[in-house]
């Protein structure tokens, strides 16, 4: 059983990813802070006799399903629906160099001398930008993988989805950040 | 595909874009630790509020989990009391049974007894030298009221 300390130690360790997570899918930072609440709450109050290590995972959960029931609520589960469909269609970059790209990229964002063109601040603002701009599911795989840290069978499990998907969401969501970032100039 | 790209195995690619999005995580982390200071003082009393959630739900388990032998206590003597249930019964019905019997005893030795009064008078009046129905000569009667005067 997790204890107030546990609890609130881990709490202060995901509230801002998960405001942020939340603010990215339903673009409202109010709403977004509601999830997030409402989120904490219900994993305090059903799962406190769960063990600390089983805090993260029941969280990401929790807030994907707060998130949805949000989205519910609001009755724009078309325009979920549309986003989704955003990642059914054909690869359009068929002449992207991926190799070279994450490299670039990498190397771009990996290193202070991309501030030379651009300022830090403003990189991390741009990659924010582009971030929120990617299909909701492929934001949410990427999220999910790349800053919870969970891995793909945890990342499915918590979206609901084959392991498989959420390697695709996850490649596509790399190959789309990886463009948006080099045609904004970070790069080299 | 660029034709200079040398061939690279599918592992390599997933190490790169792991690499590139850990990268692009680490850098959003920075992002969203730079909230304005009104959002994390609103995380701040979310969270808050969820621990004291939380030690209100443990709290609550903790008397359930208490009051558990307590309930099993009663569930336990309600057991014993139901187990036994006929013998208590039986053991509460045994005085009414009783009281009743012994109203039915009385009743019959009452009966057996004014049986045996109104049969020793019969007995009486037919072995007397008298026969019954001088009793309802009016002339017998009263010459028993005068013996009796004098």
């Amino acid at each position: 059983m997790a204890t107030d300390k546990e609890l609130s130690d881990f709490l202060k360790s995901v509230e801002k990813r998960a405001f942020k997570r939340t603010a990215f899918a339903v673009r409202d930072d109010d709403a977004a802070l509601d999830i997030v609440q409402d989120a904490m709450i219900r994993l305090a109050e059903k799962y406190i006799d769960r063990p600390a290590a089983e805090l993260p995972l029941l969280f990401q959960r929790i807030l994907s399903n707060a998130t949805m029931d949000w989205f519910r609520r609001q009755k724009v589960r078309n325009a979920l629906v549309h986003n989704f469909s955003d990642f059914e269609g054909g690869d359009e970059d068929g002449d992207f160099d991926l190799l070279e790209t994450l490299d670039t990229v990498e190397s771009s964002i990996g290193t202070e001398s991309a501030a030379d063109s651009v300022s830090r601040d403003q990189i991390l603002l741009l990659i924010d930008t582009e971030v929120a701009q990617l299909p909701a599911r492929q934001r949410e795989a990427f999220l999910l993988r790349y800053w919870e840290e969970l891995d793909v069978a945890e990342t499915a499990s918590v979206m609901g989805c084959s392991e498989g998907s959420v390697k695709t969401h996850c490649s596509r969501a790399v190959h789309a950040l990886a463009k948006a970032l080099k045609a904004k100039g970070i790069a080299p | 595909m660029n034709n200079n790209t040398p061939l690279i195995h599918s592992t390599d690619v997933d190490a790169l874009q792991a690499r590139f999005g850990m990268r692009v995580a680490s850098l959003l982390g920075e992002q969203a630790q730079q909230a304005p200071s009104d959002i994390s003082e609103r995380l701040r009393v979310a969270r808050e509020q969820a621990v004291e959630r939380g030690r209100m739900a443990r709290r609550q388990t903790r008397l359930a989990t208490a009051s558990a032998p307590i309930v099993l206590g009663r569930g336990g003597a309600a057991s014993l009391a139901e187990r036994p249930g006929w013998w208590v019964k039986l053991a509460s019905a045994m005085p009414l049974a009783m009281l009743v019997c012994g109203l039915l005893v009385i009743d019959h030795l009452h009966e057996q007894a004014q049986i045996k009064a109104t049969a020793d008078v019969d007995a009486a009046l037919l072995s007397d030298d008298l026969p019954p129905t001088a009793y309802s000569d009016p002339g017998f009667a009263e010459y028993l009221k005068a013996t009796a005067q004098q």
